[in-house]
């Protein structure tokens, strides 16, 4: 240490730094947008029946968290307005630039639930275009169940067939999505703790996390208050804890390679990350990992994952742990100094773009749009008739 | 019958329909469409820059003085907002008393041979010149702050007004008809040079043989073409010590924070 501090900083610019709380958000919303959908997939393309009752919602959540994620993009620009450029200019970056092949994926990815979902729910929507009374009604309905009427069996087949398709493309497709945030962060080479292949890996990682979390504080939520059975499905949230532990335990395992590959391994931008996590020691030792991984790890694997409550709970922490691991990675990663020595601090604006009431706003329109598509689609009812089949429903 | 030819008739308005949209697509994409920006595509020579010609700098810091005559003329001539500057000279402390002495460092955009700004730019409105001069076309970032990231210098920021990202040019302007760079213009030491690198005969290329330079952070891999002779090795790399000094003050004239500034503990 003491040669460093044998350099006295008298004068130099601070320099500003672009991202803020949108970034970080956003990556929150598209990991557990790649989650839900790879849980919804364990019933859908892998055909594991326990998962089957919540799979539904679960791709609608999905769903619902990539409409709201690209919002915070929108707001981090400084020329909103500007939206058309991307697709007009700079093509010959295509390569090098993965904000430019990433937007591609971020609008497939959305596309592909939705038929998904549209192909999933079709016959209730044949139903109801044929029970409609108003044509308005009847063409909405019409429209939604993808302009085909059909219902007969090798109509239902083709369905079938087709979203396993959807969901099996799905697959790689999420995982990309959210690869490629951890990807845009990989490529800044100028950045000590952005700058690892292992990048996307790790958000991979921690986006299951917050994903089985999430799922975890919304089920007994919409079980409860939502659905006709009116009551939380205890073994579903045993199964779904089980899963969380497990993806806790592989992303502590992703993050125990990047740490000790990247301090004492990695020559010079090692001291730098050795200052950075003595900087954020509290934050990143007792919060990100011993109250948000390790506590919520020992929970889940214990006895006390029977209890809703505990089970919850545990869902709630780990999903804002991950969110504090994102918040540390962009902004913290910003903070290192380059041309300043030292460590940057944000402070984060309460109005405007990029600011606190701006997340909360975003927050404001994935419930409401949660709250729309949970009207549309009759992921209830399908809910429930898992529940009245053999595999479930008795205590 | 009448159903088929309906349909008949149906299937090759669509067809008809595809056909057109494809030729006048293709025809959009070869003539409208390169997928560059508007500058380039019309060789406007602002965006071009000057053929033949590999623009970069010298700097000889045994005569600079830390004297800011660049810092000031910059931002006249960029007209550079509050509080950003395109060029600055950072001024270190060395050792400890009685062995100290001062480091200066005047430091600007690189124009970097393998620019990590230009690569990452998903609107390509960061790009290099022929001549190597990294430029913004202001009319076309869409301000998402990528290249501010990217590069390993921190010689971007976003302009307040225009809200797209500006830099240094190397005076780009004056170049083009045929002056120097303000900075270089006004420097009383003589210690910033600026010039053609790919002229044997220039200024730049007969300091850049006559003498052994270093660049910043050469591990970068961004190839930097701001040489310097008599650099310090405790500032080439990340620069690591104590805090700036500036927050600090700002800090105990309880000044409000600013959205980005140092953190003291
Ligand atoms: S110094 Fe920074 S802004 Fe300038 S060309 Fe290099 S990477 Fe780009
Ligand atoms: S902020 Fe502007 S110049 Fe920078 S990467 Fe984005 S679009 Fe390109």
């Amino acid at each position: 240490m003491e040669i460093f501090e044998s350099l006295f900083t008298i004068s130099s610019v601070t320099p500003d730094r672009p991202w803020g709380l949108n970034i970080p958000n956003y990556f929150w919303f598209t990991g557990s947008s790649a989650a839900a959908f790879i849980i919804a997939s364990f019933a859908h393309v892998f055909g594991i029946r326990k998962y089957k009752p919540v799979a539904g919602f679960s791709l609608l959540l999905a769903f619902v968290l990539l409409v709201a994620a690209p919002l915070n993009l929108i707001d981090d620009l400084r020329q909103p307005g500007r939206l058309f450029n991307f697709f007009l200019y700079g093509w010959d970056h295509f390569l090098t630039s993965p904000m430019k092949w990433g937007v591609l994926l971020l609008m497939a990815y959305p596309l592909l639930i939705l038929f998904e979902a549209l192909l999933l729910y079709r016959t209730h929507f044949v139903h109801k275009a044929q029970e409609a009374s108003s044509a308005l009604a009847r063409g909405f309905y019409r429209l939604m169940a993808l302009g085909n009427m059909r219902l007969d069996e090798a109509a239902l087949q083709k369905d079938e067939k087709r979203g396993f398709v959807l969901g099996a493309i799905g697959i790689p497709l999420a995982l990309s999505v959210h690869g490629y945030t951890g990807y845009i962060l990989g490529a800044v080479q100028a950045n000590p703790l952005w700058s690892t292949p292992l990048m996307p890996v790790l958000f991979l990682a921690s986006a299951m996390v917050s994903g089985a979390g999430l799922l975890i504080v919304l089920l007994p939520i919409v079980q409860r208050y939502f659905s006709p059975m009116q009551r939380v499905d205890g073994d579903m949230m045993l199964a779904l804890a089980r899963l969380l532990g497990w993806f806790i335990v592989i992303d502590l395992v992703v993050r125990f390679f990047w740490l000790t590959f990247a301090m004492p391994f990695a020559g010079d931008s090692g001291y730098t990350l050795v200052e950075y996590f003595r900087h954020h020691f509290v934050g990143v030792v007792y919060v990100e990992y011993l109250l948000c991984l390790i506590v919520p790890m020992i929970i889940v694997f214990s006895p006390l994952a029977k209890r809703v409550g505990w089970v919850f709970l545990a869902g709630l922490i780990t999903a804002v742990g991950v969110w504090l691991f994102r918040w540390n990675t962009v902004v913290g990663g910003q903070g290192i100094g380059r041309t300043a020595t030292g460590f940057l601090e944000h402070t984060p604006h309460w109005f405007g773009p990029d600011s606190i009431t701006a997340i909360m706003a975003n927050w404001g329109a994935f419930i409401a749009i949660l709250a729309i598509v949970m009207l549309i689609f009759p992921w209830d009812r399908e809910m429930a008739e898992h529940y009245q089949g053999e595999h479930h429903g008795k205590e | 019958m009448d159903e088929e030819k309906k349909s008949m008739k149906r299937r090759s308005f669509v067809k008809g329909l595809s056909a057109w949209l494809l030729a006048s697509g293709a025809a959009v994409q070869a003539q409208a469409f390169s997928g560059k920006i508007p500058g380039r595509d019309e060789e406007d020579q602002r965006y071009v820059g000057q053929e033949g010609k590999r623009f970069g700098m010298v700097v000889d810091l045994r005569k600079c003085v830390g004297c800011q005559a660049c810092t000031g003329a910059c931002k006249v001539e960029n007209k550079t907002p509050r509080h950003h500057f395109r060029t600055w000279v950072a001024e270190y402390e060395r050792g400890e008393y009685p062995a100290v002495h001062k480091v200066f460092l005047p430091q600007l955009c690189n124009h970097c041979a393998s620019p990590s700004c230009v690569k990452v730019c998903p609107t390509g409105a960061t790009f290099s010149r022929g001549d190597g001069v990294v430029m913004v076309d202001d009319k076309v970032c869409w301000g998402c702050g990528y290249c501010v990231n990217a590069c390993p210098y921190d010689k971007r920021y976003f302009h307040p007004q225009s809200k797209t990202v500006d830099k240094c040019t190397l005076c780009a302007h004056r170049l083009d008809s045929g002056l120097l760079p303000a900075c270089v213009e006004s420097c009383v030491g003589g210690a910033r040079v600026a010039g053609d690198l790919n002229d044997k005969k220039s200024q730049v290329s007969r300091l850049l043989a006559g003498f052994s330079t270093a660049v910043l952070q050469p591990s970068q891999g961004n190839r930097p073409q701001v040489y310097y002779i008599g650099l310090d090795g405790s500032v080439q790399n990340q620069v690591r010590g104590t805090v700036n000094l500036d927050d600090l003050a700002r800090m105990r004239d309880g000044k409000p924070r600013r959205e980005w500034q140092t953190a003291y503990k």
